[in-house]
């Protein structure tokens, strides 16, 4: 009975301590199971089972502080290709789609049932197709053994090994650090473990997960990797999350952290040798759609120089029938004003001024022409363009252009105003 | 437009407590009202013993992505409960035989798939027990399948209930799973049932699967279709990308499974909420923008841009902005620009757009709580067609050009379908775990009735195309006309030349059709809608036989009022024209036919008769539709024969209040027909046959036990000794099979009259398709009988073929129509009254067609 309520009241404080928000989402109930499956490695799970010690939470909550040091890591090194070794329930790897520097993202787990379970909520979603990324991402999720070599893995700018180590046995970890750090090599690894001095402010002196091997001291796992860099030509940075509460600050973090980098430049190692083994096995594996492939690319520039087009023919029939319309509010205070800031407001910004620089669009008879050096200007058709032959290639075949192929050709009248 | 959501919606959002903006919770009372009506067939199931076995009970996810049938299950489990009422086994005469025999038999390709399943196989079903309790639904499902025993079983499992295609070794089974906390939890897995391929119980299963196969082949559930993002057809002109995709069904048709699968087109649009409203922002100005966009927005469907989640709008908050902050769950509390940046690594470039508001439908039904999402203009894609699009010719143009598909486009899709089925090897995979075998695609042999001739005053013609005999009815006298002697006219000043020139013209083509027309008081008023309905009024008098307004532009309330007017509050058969019509060069002649052979039903006249065999039959038109402007009314439509000839018509109509679209008084409806009847003909018919058009999904049963009864009643209080006898049929223009004709290399639309009595219908059903129409473009649709009553005891051939006939009776077109043609003057009647008057028509109308 105790163990129920004490089950009872976990899921409902999962529910209270989880719940991210839901601006516009129901991520509810995706993180509910986030942070069941992830809770399991919570320390606070443990220590509520005696109710008379004062319980230790992590707000927000432990796991997701170790996935935040990842994702701060991402941000702040922007690698391109990214690996998750145990990636489990693949939440991770979920809150690294989002990234837009990484083009390739790898998980490797050993449990095969889990990948396929959860494999689906890293594919596109359809807001990716119609509005795609700038970079092309390759999300691949790998049935295997972390202590096995498969050259897939290789050349990569991130690894995290996130609560991984302390599942292994001595066996295991000794062969651990040769295939990461010297077989995969990759530019920087993150190694995450529980910091057994925290262990002390817990009740009972178990490890925190049945599965774990040991649980090390903060000496202890330093030892290891300062042992393990300096054999792989890696420096080594220690951190943590999960700070102690106000008393305890000698025990340090919760989750001790090692951040590790590569200290040459390998180039030789650069080149890659590719024709090495395929141990693992492809689970699940999707691409996205993005700028970098051509027919998304042209599709994205269509639908922009059509947006804009539409804009400034907009504001040229609005010229053309001044004298119809209202005069506007002269009230500073209007509040419907501030609505929308895209307005017709006096203030231009750089990119204003630089579109004034440009030919003006025009109209002759009933038809409107805008030149493309004009429509090449808005930043953001510049910068997937570059420059007006590449936008004209573009648009061949798709959009009407002018006899010398220099502006837009639409209808200034449009008759279907919705 | 739901106004009571809105404001339920307003109500909320501005209500002190909604200074958490977080989830906002509000009482049982208001949301119960809102949910009751989409969730009503789930009430049913609130029987079970403990909480959580209310919730899934009948519900089963895809085991997956979590999709719970529950969500999207009602449709299902409403079109299952249709096929749970056996009428066929009720009519004797077609137990045995519900085939028809007359015509040449065709060959026909069809959009279904065999389906194949061992002879042996059977579905297990068991019942999931956890210790200690686990409420969360993904717990039990990841724990469950954490376990070895089941993990390379096919499965389908909603956290109580597993399916399995083979059967554990034990009837009860405990599994124990541990988190990797150490907790271990007791699993207990009880066998419940063991169900044979047939049971309507597999038909979900089989579903389930097929959703997942689907999945599998990077298709996307968007609503009930699935629809494939990689081949998008762009029309970037109007902003649009179509998906194409399918619709797909698994069931059980007359001797096997099939998997039907029709090709369909997602509407999305390339374009954010939020440049939307900038674009209108430009097109309104400032001081009506914001009512304006309201109007414009709420009611829409938006797709978030970093979820798969489709949201209505529900209200637009114009109070809250992007900086502000909502509280987390936790307590803690952000902005939504920070929220954004950090959850989905976006960067909102607008920071002064107001919130849409999206109330949340609980995916519990027994739970109060209604939930809320504040969603980001520049994050939401607009789905669907824009709101006025169908009036804009061009963009309908566009959409048509690309999604109509020619018979052998539309084969060519579903034979790639079909083979990425057969060779994806994940797809192959969960086939095979099941045991299921998909198969062929489906041929069948239906039989083409031979084509009816048009009886014209004295003479039978067999008409150049059956499709189309507008041209044969130019030099024939229609079978009766009255003349027309004394009408109004009313137009503007400008349009008066113009009407001159029509009427010369409506005089000349009356004449050999057999209709006189007088020439018209001309009424000249200025061009608002108040000008005409104010002459109207004035001019309006009990001799006049008829007003034509010749209306300057297509704005709906010059025609809306004019009708409101016209058909109840003083009953006159009206013709509206528009002056832009009459302005067509070259035209005029077939325009003025048209509009003279409209004018001469309006004053009760018969255009032309197909030969019917029965002598006293009486045949009725039953539709439903729903009030454009008042929620909660329907409108019912009724249209009887009252001549052996089936040339003159009795209609009526009535706006009831019901949330089900079932039709009541029908019983005083039958009962005014068949006196009617009795006046005209000094007697009764002998048999009376009624098409039911406008039938949802599980509302057969409710037809058997409602309407039918009152149908009944109706004919036994009007006898007086021997009742005639009834049949009721439903005619559905929806249905998944498509029929194709193989020719040469190529293949076609069936030809006109082409029957299906086999193969692709049920066998609990006494059912048959029919194409009575054709698409020049496009591949043809065919229309869907089933007979739920029949006193009548008609052979099957003489059913179906009668049913051919009466598409032949559509005054509104000399042609071939898809339905019969009293269903058709039903839903003509009831699309005027929804659409147009919201108000019944007077009786005194009832004689004329005048809703033409």
């Amino acid at each position: 009975m105790g163990f129920l309520l004490n089950l009872l009241d976990r899921l409902l404080k999962v529910g209270q301590l989880d719940h991210t928000s839901r601006a516009g989402d129901e991520v509810f109930d995706q993180m509910q199971i986030e942070q069941i499956s992830s809770c399991n490695s919570v320390v606070d799970g443990n220590v509520e089972e005696v109710p008379n010690k004062k319980i230790i939470k992590f707000n927000p909550p432990l796991y997701k502080q170790r996935y935040q040091f990842v994702k701060n890591l991402v941000e702040q090194h922007q690698p391109k290709k990214v690996a998750d070794l145990g990636c489990g329930d693949v939440c991770l790897l979920v809150i690294l789609k989002y990234q837009k520097c990484i083009e390739e993202l790898v998980g490797v787990d050993i449990n095969e049932g889990r990948l396929k379970w959860n494999g689906s909520r890293l594919s596109p979603c359809v807001g990716d197709h119609l509005d795609p990324r700038e970079l092309d991402l390759v999300i691949t999720l790998y049935h295997g053994s972390v202590l096995e070599k498969d050259c897939r893995l290789l050349g990569f700018d991130l690894v995290a090994c996130i609560e991984l180590i302390e599942h292994f046995n001595s066996e295991d970890l000794a062969k651990f650090p040769e295939v990461v750090f010297g077989y995969m090599c990759p530019a920087m690894i993150v190694i995450s473990t529980p910091n057994s001095d925290f262990n002390s402010l817990f009740p009972s002196a178990v490890f925190r997960d049945s599965d774990h091997k040991f649980e090390w001291s903060r000496m202890q796992f330093q030892t290891w990797a300062l042992d393990v860099a300096n054999h792989y030509g890696y420096s080594v940075e220690f951190t943590g999350v999960g700070e102690p509460p106000a008393g305890a600050e000698d025990v340090g973090c919760c989750t001790q952290i090692g951040v590790f980098r590569k200290k040459a430049k390998a180039t030789e190692s650069a080149v890659l040798e590719h024709h090495g083994e395929h141990v693992y096995e492809v689970i699940y594996t999707t691409s996205y759609p993005s700028l970098q492939q051509m027919n998304y690319r042209r599709r994205v520039v269509t639908y922009l120089v059509y947006r804009e087009v539409n804009r400034m023919k907009r504001t040229c029939q609005v010229s053309l029938r001044q004298h119809e319309l209202e005069p506007e509010s002269a009230d500073p205070g209007n509040p419907t004003r501030k609505f929308i800031s895209d307005l017709p407001v006096p203030v231009l910004t750089e990119a204003d001024k630089a579109m004034e620089m440009t030919p003006q669009p025009f109209c002759i008879g009933d038809k409107f022409y805008v030149p493309l050096e004009r429509i090449i200007a808005y930043p953001r058709l510049g910068h997937i363009c570059g420059n007006v032959e590449k936008l004209r290639e573009f648009l061949a075949d798709v959009v009407e252009l002018n006899c010398n192929g220099s502006a837009v050709k639409v209808d200034l009248h449009d008759c279907g105003d919705y | 437009m739901s106004g009571r959501a809105r404001a339920r919606a307003r109500g909320m959002a501005r209500s002190p407590s909604a200074a958490e903006v977080g989830l906002i919770q509000a009482s049982q009372s208001p949301l119960s009202v809102a949910l009751s009506d989409s969730e009503a067939s789930s009430s049913s199931d609130h029987v079970g013993t403990s909480r959580i076995s209310q919730k899934y009970e009948g519900g089963l996810s895809s085991g997956d992505a979590g999709c719970t049938f529950k969500e999207r299950g009602g449709k299902i489990r409403r079109e299952m409960m249709d096929l749970s009422v056996c009428t066929r086994e009720k009519l004797a005469h077609v137990r045995d035989c519900k085939r028809g025999s007359s015509g040449i038999p065709v060959k026909l390709v069809t959009n279904l798939f065999n389906l194949d399943v061992p002879q042996d196989w059977q579905l297990y079903q068991y019942h999931v027990t956890y210790s200690p309790d686990i409420e969360s639904r993904r717990l039990r499902i990841a724990l469950l399948y954490s376990r070895r025993e089941l993990s390379n079983k096919a499965k389908a499992f909603d956290g109580v209930i597993l399916f399995l295609s083979q059967k554990l070794e034990e009837k009860v089974m405990e599994l124990s799973s541990e988190t990797r906390r150490g907790e271990t939890v007791k699993m207990t897995i009880t066998l419940t049932r063991e169900l044979p391929a047939s049971s309507p119980v597999c038909i979900q299963v089989f579903s389930i699967i097929f959703k997942k196969i689907l999945k599998k082949l990077s298709m996307y559930q968007i609503g009930r279709n699935f629809y494939k993002p990689s081949e998008p057809v762009e029309i970037p002109q109007h902003k649009l990308s179509l998906w194409p995709g399918f619709a797909i069904s698994v069931s059980h048709f007359e001797s096997r499974l099939l998997f039907g699968a029709d090709v369909s087109y997602k509407i999305l649009r390339n374009e954010t909420v939020l440049e939307f409203m900038t674009d209108l922002c430009h097109k309104t100005g400032m001081s009506c923008f914001p009512q304006t966009c309201e109007k414009q927005l709420i009611g829409l469907i938006v797709l978030t841009r970093y979820n798969n989640k489709t949201y209505r709008i529900d209200d637009i908050d114009w109070s809250v902005k992007p900086t502000h902050t909502f509280q987390k769950r936790d307590g803690t509390e952000i902005t939504y620009v920070d929220y954004y940046k950090q959850q989905y690594d976006i960067t909102l470039s607008d920071l002064n757009q107001p919130v849409l508001v999206s109330l949340l439908k609980s995916k519990r039904n027994d739970d109060a709580e209604v939930r809320m999402a504040h969603l980001i203009p520049e994050l939401c894609f607009l789905t669907g067609l824009p709101g006025q699009a169908t009036s804009d010719f061009q963009l309908m143009k566009a959409v048509a050009e690309e999604t109509r598909l020619s018979p052998l486009g539309r084969q060519q899709r579903l034979a790639r379908l079909a083979d990425d089925i057969q060779r994806n090897k994940d797809a192959r995979f969960e086939l095979e775990t099941w045991g299921l075998y998909f198969g062929c695609q489906m041929s069948l042999t239906g039989r083409v009735v031979p084509s009816e001739k048009i009886i014209i005053q004295d003479h039978i013609r067999q008409p150049v195309s059956a499709a189309d005999w507008s041209k044969d009815m130019r030099t024939c006298k229609i079978l009766s006309a009255q003349s027309l002697n004394k009408w109004l006219v009313i137009c503007s000043n400008r349009a008066e030349s113009v009407t001159e020139s029509f009427l010369n013209c409506l005089r000349r083509v009356g004449r050999p059709i057999g209709f006189n027309v007088d020439h018209p008081k001309i009424i000249k008023v200025q061009e608002n809608p108040a000008a005409f309905l104010h002459a109207i009024q004035k001019y309006v008098d009990p001799e006049v036989q008829l007003v034509m307004c010749i209306l300057p532009s297509n704005q709906k309330s010059y025609y809306d009022s004019i009708k409101k007017y016209l058909s109840s509050d003083c009953p006159v058969p009206s013709q509206c024209v528009l002056a832009q019509t009459l302005n067509k060069q070259g035209m005029m002649m077939s325009i003025a036919t048209k509009i003279a052979l409209q004018m001469t039903c309006k004053l009760g006249g018969e255009l032309w008769a197909v030969e019917i065999p029965l002598k006293s039959l009486m045949v009725v038109g039953i539709d439903v539709c729903k009030d454009a402007f008042n929620q909660g009314m329907v409108v019912v439509g009724f249209v009887a024969s009252i001549n052996p000839r089936i040339t003159r018509w009795f209609s009526r109509c009535i706006l009831q209040r019901t949330t089900a679209d079932v039709a009541d008084c029908l019983k005083v409806f039958m009962i005014g027909a068949l006196n009617r009847w009795y006046k005209h003909n000094h007697g009764l018919p002998a048999r009376i046959i009624v098409y039911r058009a406008g039938v949802g999904d599980g509302q057969i049963k409710t037809l058997i036990e409602y309407e039918v009864p009152q149908l009944l009643s109706g004919v036994t209080e009007a006898s007086s000794n021997t009742s005639p006898k009834l049949s009721v049929i439903v005619v559905r223009k929806k249905c998944m099979p498509r029929f194709l004709t193989e020719t040469g290399r190529t293949l076609q639309n069936p030809p006109l009259g082409t029957i299906v009595d086999s193969g692709a219908t049920r066998p609990e059903w006494y059912d048959f398709y029919l194409i009575s129409q054709v698409a020049c473009r496009g591949t043809i649709n065919p229309t869907y009988y089933n007979v739920i009553y029949d006193d009548n005891g008609l052979k099957p051939d003489h059913m179906q073929r009668l049913t051919f006939k009466l598409c032949h009776l559509y005054y509104n077109w000399p042609g071939l129509i898809s339905v019969p043609a009293p269903c058709q003057y039903a839903h003509k009647l009831t699309f005027l009254v929804a659409q147009s008057t919201h108000k019944e028509p007077s009786l005194e109308l009832a004689n004329s067609l005048f809703y033409l």
